[in-house]
């Protein structure tokens, strides 16, 4: 695994090919299938799907407040896999846990309840008013620190709850819909800290939520559906992917809803110098967009004679001859630079793209007799 | 004031360094602490009370024991309690005297069936302990005794105890009334206080016994038969040593019993044999369970209440044992803050039920720190059967 100079590992989470059951026996049923994710430092990653697509159980097997089933998850360079009771419990130690519910001990006072947080962490006790008052502060409650919860209002509550995952400075903060209980102003508060440690701390993000007036400073949108992640995309990216598809002379007359749809479902790949990308002859199963780099087409004119058609770069797109015409790739495609970054679609999606929208289906197909 | 408390080191046991969370639960809600406080204190109270009437009760019949002048006593090696009649023949008084290391060896006559006083006021009758002993060599510790030794060698005189029942009368100095049938004269006053048993007390001499309680023909000698022989060990002898002597002298018929050995003898009988003494262990424990009931109801429905707060406890790292910890320390504090005020009530209500009953209820070290340690023990297992709501929470519920 790749370290940066901080000592943390580049990647904040890894999750491959999780699978998740609840129940025993015959009610056993399962509720995650074959996830896989990676988070690096410095993301806010936003989880979005219906509920029950199982969002908040994948949330809460990275907090490690599941055993893993199936699957392997590291959660900053630690495997999670195998880890049952107290072992699982000191994980959960390097992790920010912001609830929907502030759940604060009514008995203690803000910084009190903050301090709950801190006693687990490495803070020492001499340290713990002085760092506890500086982040309530931080979240506006600078006035409010020796008030019990039920003297605070519901946004100043959350906020403590919010202090209190943040105080051991986490790397990886995940976060159950913080903002639900929250107004307008506790909302910008609380989001605008978070926000501020992934670019600042390089802490990474992942927050559950349905509110629209987080998603603008999302870096990633991940949706859920019925147990697997549906979409994946990198907002970066995306806006990068739809910038191109809308140069290309293929997707010219789509809606820029249309062309989002298909940002979102294009998986990124990467590829070494004269790594095969498709092969010819092979069943053609993706399309691709360049996002970076060179590739060159070539075709097989005899046995020992390839013939070099073309080079591709940067916002070209290749292989959807295949998928359309339902026939084997007609022409071989390698990485003609040292770092071939692709967006691939998958057959499935494309097809689907093609179906759904009859305008592009036309033009697609419009503009591939005309190239014959 | 509240920054004293909080510093105090006990508080703080379950929660590493800074926070007292246990104290603070407790203490976060005046009135529900006030709730559970008066109902845990009940069941102290409760505790408190079976136990003081078991101490009251041994004690009172070990009292008259207590207040005898001697080291070894010889009984009847049959007689298995103080006032059961069992006596033996004084001849054995002389046997014992002859041992060396024995300072003095004096009788005591005792009468418990027959010996009807009458109340002088209501003319009613009830039954007395009488004892009878030589005014020539005293065996009591009572102090009034001893200044009326002279008064008790007249005929048809008696001593009579002032803390006896009320039913039997108050009999001062100069009263006269009845004691088995015969016209007796009170010629003063001790205080003794009667036990489950023994209603009075009157002591007379025993030349005045003889003629109030006459021995059957066939009884030997010129004093016939004694209850209790009391003997004074010489100075520069062991008692265990004068004990053994007086053993290998005696017949088997006798008993050689210390001081120590003959209260044993009676707390034996009273906790064994007499079905009283397991009566009040008996509500001791149902103390117990009433109180372990109320203060399980208590934490079980505490813990639950905070059920989200502790399993985010759990969520953000905190081990099983530091909820434990604080749950018990929790129940601890309980079992203290319930114990003081039953106690504080106790003091009153035992002086109230001493006076009212003459018994002697004392609210001494041991009840107070037995029911203490008992009172805490019950929060702490009901603590433990209560934690498990804890144990249980899930962590991933919270989200």
């Amino acid at each position: 695994m790749a370290e940066t100079n901080t000592g943390q590992p580049r990647s904040m989470v890894q999750v491959e090919g999780v699978n998740h059951f609840f129940g025993e026996g015959d009610s056993r049923n399962q509720v995650l299938f074959n996830n896989s994710i990676e988070i690096p430092a410095g993301q806010l990653v936003i989880m979005t799907g219906p509920s029950g697509s199982g969002k908040t159980t994948l949330l809460t097997l990275i907090g490690a407040l599941r055993s893993v089933q199936s699957g392997r998850i590291a959660v900053l360079g630690n495997n999670l896999s195998g880890l049952q009771g107290n072992d699982l419990v000191v994980m959960r130690r390097n992790i920010g846990f912001i609830f929907q519910m502030h759940n604060l001990f009514d008995s203690l006072s803000a910084l009190e309840n903050v301090k709950m947080a801190m006693q687990i962490g490495r803070c020492p006790a001499s340290e713990m008013r002085r760092r506890g008052t500086e982040i309530l502060e931080r979240l506006g409650l600078g006035h409010r620190i020796d008030h019990k919860p039920k003297a605070l209002s519901g946004g100043q509550r959350q906020r403590v709850a919010v202090a209190r995952a943040l105080v051991n400075k986490p790397k990886l903060i995940l976060a159950d819909e913080p903002t639900a209980a929250l107004d307008k102003d506790s909302s910008r508060t609380v989001v605008n800290l978070l926000k501020e440690l992934t670019t600042q701390d390089g802490c990474a993000v992942m927050m559950v939520t349905h509110d629209n007036r987080i998603l603008e400073l999302a870096d990633r949108i991940v949706n859920m559906v019925d147990g697997s992640i549906r979409s994946d995309v990198v907002l970066r990216d995306a806006v990068m992917i739809c910038e191109f598809l809308r140069t290309v002379e293929l997707f010219k007359h789509l809606t820029p809803h249309e062309i989002t749809n298909i940002a979102e479902k294009m998986k990124r790949k990467r590829y070494g110098r004269n790594e095969i990308i498709i092969r010819e002859g092979d069943p053609g199963e993706e399309f691709f967009l360049i996002g970076q780099g060179q590739v060159t087409v070539s075709k097989r004119v005899d046995k020992s004679e390839e013939r070099h058609l073309a080079t591709l770069s940067t916002g070209n797109v290749f292989g959807e001859r295949a998928l359309m015409a339902d026939e084997p790739r007609n022409a071989t495609c390698a990485a003609a630079s040292d770092q071939v970054e692709v967006f691939a679609l998958d057959k499935a999606d494309f097809v689907k793209a093609l179906e759904t929208s009859a305008t592009f289906n036309q033009q697609l197909k419009s503009i591939y007799f005309q190239r014959q | 004031m509240r920054g004293v408390i909080a510093t105090l080191p006990f508080l703080r046991l379950g929660s590493r360094g800074t926070v007292p969370l246990a104290w603070r639960n407790l203490v976060a809600d005046k009135r529900r602490l006030l709730r559970s406080t008066s109902g845990i204190s009940f069941a102290v109270l409760l505790m408190l009370l079976q136990l003081g009437f078991r101490g009251a009760f041994l004690d009172s019949s070990l009292a008259v024991i207590q207040k005898l002048d001697g080291d070894i006593f010889i009984t009847s090696s049959t007689k298995f309690r103080f006032g059961r009649k069992d006596p033996f023949s004084f001849r054995q008084l002389y046997a014992a005297r002859a041992i060396d290391g024995v300072e003095w060896a004096r009788p005591i006559y005792g009468e418990w069936m027959i010996s009807a006083w009458k109340n002088p006021w209501t003319r009613k009758t009830y039954n007395a302990q009488v004892l009878g002993f030589d005014p020539a060599q005293p065996v009591f510790l009572l102090p009034e005794i001893a200044a009326r030794l002279e008064q008790l060698k007249q005929p048809d005189t008696a001593m009579f105890d002032l803390r006896a029942r009320r039913f039997l009368g108050t009999a001062e100095d100069g009263v006269v009334t009845e004691l088995a049938r015969r016209q007796i004269r009170v010629v003063g006053n001790f205080s003794l206080g009667p036990d489950f048993t023994t209603d009075g007390t009157v002591i007379m001499s025993d030349w005045n016994f003889r003629k109030f309680f006459p021995p059957p023909p066939s009884a030997a000698g010129y004093l016939g038969d004694v209850e209790f022989g009391v003997i004074k060990v010489r100075p520069g002898f062991q008692v265990e040593d004068v004990q053994r002597a007086l053993k290998q002298a005696l017949p088997a018929s006798i008993a050689v019993r210390t001081k120590a050995q003959l209260v044993a003898l009676e707390v034996a009988f009273q906790n064994g044999v007499s079905p009283v003494g397991p009566i009040f262990m008996l509500g001791t424990a149902i103390g117990f369970i009433v109180g372990l009931m109320i203060s399980y109801q208590i934490l079980y429905t505490e813990l639950s209440d905070q059920l989200s707060q502790y399993a985010t406890l759990k969520a953000i790292g905190y081990e099983n044992g530091y909820l434990v910890r604080v749950v018990l320390l929790q129940a601890a504090f309980y079992g203290v803050v319930g114990f003081l005020p039953a106690w504080t009530l106790g003091l009153i209500i035992f002086y109230a039920i001493g006076e009212m009953a003459l018994l002697p209820m004392r609210l001494g070290a041991a009840i107070s720190v037995g029911t203490l340690a008992l009172t805490v023990g019950m929060c702490v297992l009901s603590g433990v059967l209560a934690v498990r709501r804890v144990l249980d929470a899930d962590p991933a519920e919270v989200f």
